[in-house]
């Protein structure tokens, strides 16, 4: 993604950091790690910071964002969701023929072509890079989780209401009726695969508690 | 640039906001508009949060990172820099003008075009194809921005590395040393001697002056 804005805090780099000893734990050749959370839960922020500490330790890391691989861009896709009906609003929306080939071409070492949406004018602009030097993917996103071969699965968790307040924050999307409604069956559709994560990140609101 | 973290704040919106009606009033087709300013001026931020108001204004702007322009990759550029000393390598020769041409031409002429792009996680210079139709103007922030060719508008923003020294620290793009300071006042000297070229100042105090044209009225 181009031209993001990122607001990174505390909890973020707590975060990151608990999801990175794991990782320098654990983790082997060519290692995948999927983060999962709902909209504005802070996916991006957790994935950079953690990218810069594992950079720090000379691991070469790739971040990918799952947002980038809608089938229907970004210009379109709210007229497109009218049109089809709420319950189309799900993984189906991702190119995940995109997906795995982009990840095959990680595994094997590959110059790749990614997809890269510019927030700046909803275009999908194209990034061609080498995997041959990269380590370790860093891939979030509302479904991340749905990538089997990952070798680890981390799910921040907080409810969607906490979320309507970061997404008005960060301002990426217009906020109505409809987009609450689209809010509201992403938030469903999450729900259902929470249960496959390995890693459970969670930003309780009393204190915040992170776990396993 | 992938993976920058932008710190955007009041001072940049308010600058913003007074540029904004300058860049509407000599608004012309395919415009360019360049940022120069030193290391943690805040040109990249000053870049997105104009393009950000001119869509609002519905016009499209893209703004474009000359730093992804070095000839010298990231990795490579301290021994570079170290073997054929500061004083002669650090400089305006670093950026790779004619591919800085070649996309802007691009640009004007509405083309598919492919630019470095360094991703700042991994160092690695990637390669980006944008389609520059529907794209109305491009916001070029650098440090020798302002010396590229065919600029409409060029701001300087006048911070010097300086006052910016806590920020580059809290922001942890390089790593703060000797040689980095020794680079940093090399740039400072540099961007300096621009400073004559621009249109539109960002003082000290982040706030926009214009001055008026010369022997514009009698």
């Amino acid at each position: 993604m181009l031209n993001d804005i990122l607001i990174i805090n505390k909890a973020h780099e707590k975060a990151a950091k608990t999801i990175f000893d794991k990782v320098m734990e654990e983790r082997k050749e060519k290692y995948i790690i999927t983060i999962t959370g709902e909209v504005g839960v802070g996916k991006c922020e957790v994935s950079h910071v953690l990218g810069k500490l594992l950079k720090n330790e000379g691991v070469m890391v790739k971040i990918i964002h799952m947002d980038d691989y809608y089938k229907i861009p970004p210009g379109m896709r709210t007229e497109w969701r009218k049109k089809h009906g709420i319950r189309r609003v799900g993984y189906e929306e991702y190119n995940w023929t995109l997906i795995n080939r982009n990840l095959e071409d990680f595994r094997s070492n590959r110059e790749s072509e990614l997809p890269s949406v510019d927030l700046m004018n909803d275009q999908v602009d194209k990034i061609l890079t080498n995997f041959a030097q990269i380590d370790l993917l860093i891939i979030n996103g509302l479904y991340s989780i749905k990538i089997d071969s990952a070798d680890l699965k981390v799910f921040i968790d907080l409810t969607y209401k906490d979320t309507f307040d970061e997404q008005k924050a960060t301002g990426k999307e217009l906020m109505d009726a409809f987009r609450l409604k689209v809010l509201q069956r992403e938030h469903q559709v999450i729900q259902t695969l929470k249960s496959e994560a390995d890693f459970y990140v969670d930003f309780d609101e009393n204190y915040e508690s992170l776990h396993f | 640039m992938l993976g920058d973290v932008l710190l955007i704040t009041e001072k940049h919106e308010n600058a913003a906001k007074v540029i904004l009606p300058v860049i509407l009033e000599r608004k012309v087709s395919k415009m360019l508009i360049a940022i120069s300013g030193e290391s943690g001026s805040g040109k990249t931020e000053l870049a997105h949060v104009l393009a950000k108001m001119l869509r609002k204004e519905s016009i499209i702007a893209k703004p474009l990172h000359i730093d992804n322009y070095y000839r010298i990759h990231p990795l490579l550029r301290t021994e570079w820099r170290k073997k054929n000393g500061i004083d002669k390598s650090v400089g305006f020769t670093e950026y790779d003008w004619d591919t800085i041409s070649k996309n802007l031409d691009d640009f004007r002429n509405n083309r598919v075009s492919t630019m470095p792009c360094i991703d700042l996680v991994t160092e690695q210079v990637d390669q980006l194809t944008t389609d520059f139709k529907g794209v109305d103007m491009l916001i070029v922030d650098g440090l020798y921005a302002i010396k590229t060719d065919g600029i409409h508008i060029r701001i300087f923003i006048e911070l010097t590395y300086h006052e910016t020294k806590k920020a580059q620290v809290v922001r942890g793009k390089e790593p703060q040393n000797e040689y980095r300071m020794q680079v940093l006042e090399r740039e400072h000297q540099v961007v300096q001697s621009l400073r004559s070229m621009a249109d539109i100042f960002v003082n000290m105090e982040y706030q926009v002056v214009i001055p008026s044209t010369k022997g514009s009225r009698l």
